[in-house]
């Protein structure tokens, strides 16, 4: 009997695992995949460069050919989004060899040339938001290359710290020879392997880092979240270094520092002349949340419940529902809507929060599963056209793992009937539709989350219904003086423990600029003396190069909206090329002149299919889990019910003996 | 009367008997639901030919049919759908790559190594597959057949290349779910 039920357990256990297999939503999309290991024995060193709200980013990796040929190959990288890439260098033995950008064309044109004489070349495309591929032509055999790759990057500040992310994960793929499909077709099981599968999987990655903190001020606390690192203080500032210097570099890498209370800064007015023009930073770091009175809310939450959302996505995000019912205050209004392929709104307008109104959407709730295909538009259409509360601001927050066909009208749409709301949006999983909900956010003056990991849904929605919850500065102006042009074009509204974060380009340098916006529901007005400017020497250009990379992703933006692609080309390669700047359309190139392979020996990847043509793309995704596990499941469910069976009819038959009179 | 009696003094035993069953007729279903959606796939796939957009196979289905698979030797044929999200995968060998299959050409299909996908283990080097999508023909030939260790890497999806690559559990007879090996089946295309 008792092994009959412990059968019945492991059984039990089974099914679980069955249905966990299902759910591992393993996105298989380009997600960058964290816990994932390099393939290939390479060191990577960071150098970190951070000034005020700045940051310098230079990555060296080393590379081998381990080969006996000549090689050509191909590695890509992650870089975080909106980073200005800017710089490229290699190393080839003692020679030093510095990136030029160029047109992406002619660089490829140059490359190519390069390559064919038998010189050491490299160049660096763009080719996605924040992908990169680099090729490295005409490696000798046992050669070992060095590359460097240099960047511009924004420090964000929130909630009084200064955080810092590398992406790490996004594990680099080497493919020393590149993939030639003829060589495959030719051979079959002594071809190259196909990039499926891992060459070195070696362990002897190393991952060295070495950050410069740059500051006058003292800092209250400085912390890696996911590394332990050594931090000592210098003369102007901190460095912080890896304490093991062998780190897989299997996850990101976070430096958190906090000013100390005194320094605080309310307002930062960085400035930048080049001679022609005057590039500003301005960061107004938010009232403290105690100076906030919180102001009535009309919120209304929209949830995608088609069937992809089955498993964590959902049971997470019911949960964050929930929770977000019971963070509201007293005076707000709330509705509830869930979209598949319908639209149900739980209420027709939006109800006080009353304990009834909160019982009756906790049920709603409960009740939510996913099934359906996923469509989106009616449900956005209607949640903005809900009757309006007046006096209330209204929050819209639309949760979804799908993507969208109609982006451009949609986002029309949400700019047309916006009104007096504002619009947030969370993608769960890799989200396709990432631009879509970045911009609907942008557009609708809220904000974007992008919550990779179905785990993290509930952690990361508490975070939003937390900050959402005290909107510290609304309907923000800015009056430059000037002719201006800045980004974001779009001020958003300030919540506690945001900034507000302004870049922009000046004829001369500003003598005052002036905010205004409402505060606790006053009107509220701050003068900024241009005179109080911390302004950087000649030669760091870095404001200059941040805001053209800023106008250059609103120009891409604007090809959404019908913008002239032929124009807009022009218009990015013209900014690319002006600010030195790699984008879709200008690449890095470096060039050793002397060549080196002698173009009778055969360089391996002579074969590679042509550089990437435009709009193609590369995806790195987890493998899927592929086994039902239902055989072994019936086989032991059969077995213990033919067992169990025959012992009751064995028992039945003995009956009258075993009765006791 | 007697059954009664018995109930009542084994109910232990008849609870297990039930569940039991439970179990068998769960573990029974997935087959029979792979083999059924099929058929309402298939009658999707004729409606996509047709010249519906985006017919679905069942009003509530959040996915598409976008390609036949085909082993001529061995007489298979099977649709592919579209996502590999575990509840796909239950209906069908379904597609990878996260763009759509007309404008991809490094495919990458995924299936149950215990339904659709179990005669990935019959294959041989040198065989042809066959994929018919809307639009067009694709015969490949298997070049390279093997097994990998999804711990340690990932898929690279290149669109520059032109391949088939058919992926499944491995070993085909674990008797558990859940390991982390995977088989790897890579196909050229036939020119």
């Amino acid at each position: 009997m008792l092994v009959l039920i412990a059968v019945l357990l492991v059984l039990f256990v089974i099914r679980t695992e069955v249905a966990i297999a299902d759910e591992q939503e393993w996105g298989l999309q380009m997600k960058s995949a964290s816990g994932v290991f390099t393939e290939l024995a390479i060191n990577t060193d960071i150098q970190l460069d951070i000034t005020g709200l700045v940051a310098r980013v230079e990555i060296t990796q080393q590379f081998t050919n381990h080969g006996a040929h000549w090689a050509e190959g191909v590695y890509r990288f992650p870089l975080p989004t909106g980073a200005a890439v800017d710089r490229m260098q290699i190393k080839v033995g003692d020679r030093l060899l510095e990136g030029e950008i160029q047109e992406k064309e002619s660089a490829r044109q140059t490359y190519q040339t390069a390559r064919d004489a038998g010189q050491t070349a490299t160049i660096v495309e763009q080719q996605r938001r924040n992908q990169f591929e680099t090729r490295l032509a005409n490696i000798g055999p046992g050669e070992v290359i060095e590359i460097t790759i240099g960047y511009l990057q924004n420090v964000s500040y929130s909630d009084f710290s200064y955080h810092l992310r590398l992406p790490m994960t996004f594990t680099p793929r080497w493919e020393p020879g590149g993939l030639s499909t003829s060589e495959l077709a030719l051979a079959s099981d002594t071809s190259p392997a196909p990039q499926v599968v891992a060459r070195d999987s070696g362990t002897g990655h190393r991952l060295t880092l070495q950050a410069r903190l740059v500051s006058a001020a003292k800092f209250a606390a400085i912390e890696s979240r996911y590394h332990d690192v050594d931090i000592r203080q210098v003369d102007n500032g901190y460095t912080i270094e890896l304490l093991n210097a062998d780190e897989l570099s299997d996850r990101d890498f976070e430096l958190n520092w906090t000013p100390a209370l005194q320094s605080r800064p309310s307002v930062s007015l960085n400035t930048y002349n080049d001679g022609e023009s005057v590039y500003a930073q301005l960061m107004l770091a938010p009232p403290l949340s105690d100076s906030i009175d919180p102001q009535a809310r009309e919120v209304i939450l929209v949830i995608d419940t088609s069937g992809s959302m089955e498993g964590a996505s959902l049971v997470q995000a019911k949960a964050a529902l929930s929770h977000a019912l019971n963070s509201l205050g007293a005076d707000d209004y709330f509705n509830l809507l869930q979209f598949n392929s319908n639209t149900e709104q739980l209420f027709d307008q939006s109800v006080p929060v009353t304990q009834s109104s909160v019982y009756v959407a906790q049920n709603f709730i409960t009740g939510l599963h996913a099934n359906g295909g996923t469509d989106m538009a009616p449900a956005l259409k209607s949640a903005l056209s809900l009757p309006e509360i007046p006096q209330l601001m209204r929050q819209v927050v639309f949760i979804t793992d799908g993507a969208v066909g109609n982006e451009t009208e949609l986002l029309q749409k949400v700019a047309q009937d916006l009104g007096n709301s504002r619009m947030f949006t969370v993608a769960i999983g890799s989200a396709p539709n990432s631009w879509f909900m970045r911009k609907a956010a942008e557009i609708g003056r809220g904000s974007y989350v992008n919550i990779g990991k179905p785990e993290e849904v509930a952690e990361q929605m508490s975070a939003l219904w937390g900050r959402i919850q005290l909107p510290a500065l609304t309907d923000i102006c800015v009056e430059w003086g000037d002719a201006a042009e800045y980004y974001p074009e779009i001020v958003p509204d300030l919540y506690a423990g945001e900034p507000l974060w302004l870049l922009a380009r000046l004829p001369s340098e500003p003598t005052m600029i002036g905010l205004c916006g409402q505060l606790n529901g006053l009107d509220w007005n701050l003068n900024i003396n241009g005179w109080d400017a911390a302004s950087s020497g000649p030669g760091e250009d870095n404001l200059a190069k941040l805001w053209a990379r800023k106008k250059i992703e609103a120009l891409e933006d604007g090809l959404m909206f019908g913008a002239d692609p032929e124009l807009t080309r022009l218009e990015i390669t013209g900014l690319a090329l002006d600010y030195g700047l790699l984008t879709r359309y200008t690449s890095l190139v470096a060039v050793d002149k002397t060549p080196r392979r002698a173009v009778a020996e055969a360089l391996a990847s002579t074969d590679i299919p042509g550089l990437l043509p435009a709009g193609s793309s590369t995806q790195l995704a987890g493998y899927p889990k592929t086994a039902s596990g239902w055989l072994t499941q019936l086989l032991l469910s059969l077995f213990v019910l033919l067992l169990a069976t025959s012992m009751l009819l064995f028992s039945g038959n003995r009956l009258p003996m075993t009765k006791p009179s | 009367m007697i059954l009664l009696h018995v109930l009542r003094r084994h109910w232990l035993l008849a609870a297990v008997s039930l569940t039991a069953a439970v179990f068998s007729f769960d573990a029974l279903w997935i087959p029979v639901k792979a083999e059924l959606a099929q058929h309402l796939l298939e009658r999707a796939w004729l409606r996509t030919l047709a010249g519906e957009p985006d017919a679905k196979p069942w009003p509530w289905a959040d996915t598409r049919a976008v390609a036949i698979l085909e082993v001529p030797r061995l007489g298979l044929h099977e649709i592919v759908l579209e996502g590999s999200s575990g509840r796909n995968l239950a209906f069908g060998p379904t597609l990878v790559n996260t763009s759509a299959i007309e404008r991809s050409s490094d495919l990458v299909l995924s299936g149950h190594r215990d339904t659709h996908f179990s005669f990935l283990k019959e294959l041989k080097t040198g065989d042809v597959l066959r994929l018919r999508t809307v639009t067009e023909i694709r015969d490949y030939r298997i070049s390279r057949q093997e097994a990998v260790d999804s711990r340690g890497q990932q898929l690279a999806i290149d669109d520059r290349v032109d391949r088939l690559t058919l992926l499944t559990c491995y070993p085909f007879e674990a008797a558990l779910p859940g390991g982390s090996m995977r088989w790897v089946v890579t196909a050229l295309p036939e020119s």
